[in-house]
């Protein structure tokens, strides 16, 4: 037992891998500033739209809008804030790809699914009401 | 594959390092994450459901959330739209406690954890207030005086005039899965948000004890981080799902 802890003495630290020294943060800090204002505009963006114009936009239109800039929020939230775009791309793809491969699926067969049971319950309350 | 390429896979899989390159608690904070991210996205996606199944029957999220605190003007989505700044706010004082972290500077790691923590108290607190003024309603709207009638404890109740919300109907209109989808989703993030303060909370006192300090690293400040950012990803979602669309 004793000789197998003795062989994973080389065992990296990688607690401490992301220390980094003033200079660095500094760059680091005015990336994070510069996320900050993006997402601020993007959602400034986004309540205007949603008070004000939402009639001027049909369904689907409003859903594309909103669905594209809340997945370009999402995107800076995990790849910035969540130092995900910093990992190793073994990582990243541990990360991403199965919830994507979920979620997209999942999401295709409800709203595929909702919609066809909107259609068929009007189509069997207009059987009904002609019978 | 060049053989280089194969080298390194072969450096990073043969064993005796992580091949992620990551350390063992923020891999299975990540994990985590992960599950976690599934159950929202499949509770959004029930949402999505009966969003499609009653097209044009649903409210107007821009005609139910109008009402802003010290004022009676009707203000679409101007305090949902506070919420999300707050948070997005409480957000860049994590990030940059983090990074404080990586510095090893514990005082800029304190105050960017304070600031995060009176940021998150907030949200819970504007939350409770709109769940308030969601539940109690308006005086009157087109769905008040509509005939309801519910199976309370056993026994028929007819209602002709109803205001607010609760889990069998609500005035907004005359879906009751309305109320029922807006109180079970942000009610889990708001539940998310909660213990994202009281995990805030203990990382902060154990930075104060300089327990970071002894360990040599802050990484324990980066998993907090993880999961906080993680609340305001699923808020962006939410916001969108339930106030924009």
């Amino acid at each position: 037992m004793a000789d197998f802890f003795e062989e994973y003495k080389g065992y990296p630290n990688y607690e401490k891998m992301a220390i980094h020294d003033e200079a660095h943060g500094k760059q680091i800090r005015k990336k994070l500033w510069m996320v900050f204002w993006i997402m601020l505009v993007v959602t400034i963006i986004e309540l205007v739209i949603g008070a004000f114009a939402n009639d001027k936009l049909s369904e689907l239109n409003k859903e594309y809008v909103f669905i594209f800039f809340t997945v370009a929020k999402a995107f800076f939230i995990v790849w910035v804030f969540m130092h995900l775009g910093d990992e190793k791309k073994a990582m990243k793809y541990v990360i991403i790809a199965p919830y994507t491969l979920f979620i997209f699926y999942l999401a295709f067969m409800v709203i595929t699914e909702g919609a066809y049971t909107s259609t068929i319950r009007d189509v069997l309350e207009g059987v009904l009401l002609h019978h | 594959m060049s053989n280089q390429a194969t080298l390194q896979l072969r450096k990073d899989w043969d064993g005796g390092v992580s091949p992620l390159g990551v350390s063992y608690g923020k891999l299975f904070m990540w994990f985590f994450l992960v599950s976690d991210a599934l159950t929202f996205s499949s509770l959004l996606c029930a949402y999505g459901f009966m969003r499609h199944k009653f097209t044009g029957q649903w409210a107007e999220p821009n005609k139910v959330f109008t009402h802003f605190p010290f004022t009676e003007a009707s203000l679409p989505l101007a305090y949902v739209g506070f919420m999300t700044f707050d948070l997005i706010m409480s957000s860049v004082t994590m990030v940059l406690a983090v990074e404080a972290g990586h510095r090893k500077s514990r005082k800029e790691v304190i105050m960017w954890l304070f600031f995060t923590i009176i940021g998150g108290l907030i949200f819970v607190g504007s939350q409770c207030w709109e769940w308030y003024h969601f539940i109690t309603g308006p005086e009157s709207g087109p769905y008040h005086d509509v005939t309801r009638r519910f199976i309370m404890n056993g026994k028929e109740v007819i209602d002709t005039h109803f205001s607010g919300a609760n889990l069998l109907a609500n005035s907004y209109t005359l879906l009751p899965t309305f109320g029922d989808f807006f109180f079970c989703i942000t009610g889990f993030h708001g539940f998310h948000v909660f213990s994202g303060v009281i995990i805030n909370i203990i990382i902060l006192s154990m930075v104060a004890l300089g327990i970071m300090d002894k360990k040599g690293h802050y990484e324990m400040v980066e998993k907090a981080g993880l999961y906080w950012h993680f609340v305001d990803l699923v808020w962006v979602f939410v916001f969108t799902f339930f106030y924009l669309l």
